[in-house]
């Protein structure tokens, strides 16, 4: 039985893992932080699986898990984020889906979120999945009106990085 | 158009470019959890050793012994002490083998074997220590009441004045110290092994949670 559940979830989180690494990839600048946040996810997952009952998609269900945990964790360690250089240069990019211009650009758009906080990476996060601002409130515990005001505010800050 | 409506478009063609995860690796990653709690028994068990090592070197027994007069015993000293290593490094040896067992264990039925093993380890490994601690106090009384001078006044009185009194309070004494001795390194060895097989321990019920 708990063979059946463990490859259960292990073959959903390995179909879902995508969005596990895309959350990584906001919060973290290099490949060793990305593992190391990964597995983290991976383990809050696996302790929280037993409550999940299905209500929700697992792809919905664990990211909402990975970006508590990455909040948890990267508010622990602001401190070293702020000082931790933003090596974007270890992702790998399929070179034919992007001329260098917007490669460049892409770049600069995501050292600029890495100077956000765990909060707003994870409006960042939730803005690019195309989540609704109801969801957005619901998962941060705010209010919708604060999501949309925060997500704004959010927009100029990165403007503010990009366009000095 | 805005700036993070750029990084949206490309957001959505990054889907392919995440190295991605293999199941054994998801599986090692659950298990690493129990693997650094019994990594940290290993070295604590290995400090421990020292520890007691070089407490060994400060106390020198032999010089005891020899202020004694009991040269002759100082053999028997030195054959137990080997033993007591040769056991201890066998119970040192025993924790790396969970260790590796524990860290390369990709199925949770064999990991909730393997931390119950680990357990059973520390147990039989905390009992073992207590055990050697008693028998040394005990032999160590003895010692002193049969060889060292002092105890000349002590076992005078008990030869002629109110004899079986001082032999009962005597007794009681070194009863009382030896408890008292047992239960501080109870307390020790609970402290410092307690903290981490609770731990192991809720580890293994949350695997057993989902077993059921």
């Amino acid at each position: 039985m708990s063979e059946n559940i463990e490859q259960l979830f292990v073959k959903q989180l390995k179909e879902n893992q995508n969005i596990i690494h895309k959350i990584c990839r906001l919060y973290t600048s290099d490949e060793d932080a990305h593992k190391d946040l990964f597995q983290e996810v991976t383990i809050q997952l696996w302790k929280a699986f037993p409550k999940f009952r299905g209500e929700s998609k697992f792809s919905t269900w664990a990211y909402r898990v990975a970006l508590n945990t990455a909040i948890t964790l990267y508010r622990k360690s602001t401190r070293s984020i702020a000082t931790s250089s933003f090596d974007t240069n270890n992702y790998f990019i399929k070179q034919e889906d992007y001329n260098y211009e917007e490669e460049e650009q892409i770049k600069l758009m995501y050292q600029a979120v890495h100077q956000l906080n765990d909060i707003e990476k994870a409006l960042v996060f939730m803005y690019l999945e195309d989540k609704d601002y109801t969801e957005i409130a619901e998962t941060l515990g705010i209010s919708e009106v604060n999501a949309r005001v925060k997500m704004s505010r959010i927009k100029g800050k990165l403007k503010k990085i990009l366009n000095p | 158009m805005e700036e993070l409506d750029i990084l949206k478009k490309a957001w959505q063609k990054e889907e392919h470019s995440f190295q991605q995860v293999t199941e054994v690796e998801i599986y090692k990653m659950l298990h690493k959890k129990s693997s650094s709690i019994v990594k940290w028994i290993l070295i604590i068990s290995i400090l421990e050793v020292l520890l007691w090592t070089t407490i060994s070197i400060f106390f020198n027994t032999d010089d005891y012994l020899k202020e004694m007069h009991s040269e002759d015993l100082i053999i028997y000293f030195k054959v137990l002490n080997y033993i007591n290593y040769a056991v201890i490094i066998g119970f040192i040896y025993l924790f790396y083998k969970n260790y590796i067992k524990i860290s390369t264990t990709e199925s949770t039925k064999n990991l909730m074997k393997n931390i119950l093993r680990t357990r059973r380890t520390v147990q039989y490994y905390v009992w073992y220590n207590l055990g050697m601690i008693t028998i040394i106090m005990i032999l160590g009384f003895v010692l002193a009441f049969y060889y060292n001078p002092e105890m000349h006044l002590l076992k005078d009185k008990i030869a002629h004045e109110n004899g079986n009194k001082t032999l009962l309070i005597t007794c009681g004494i070194m009863l009382l110290s030896t408890i008292v001795f047992v239960s501080v390194f109870w307390l020790f060895y609970r402290l410092l092994y307690g903290i981490l097989l609770r731990k192991l321990n809720s580890n293994y019920k949350k695997l057993k949670k989902i077993d059921s």
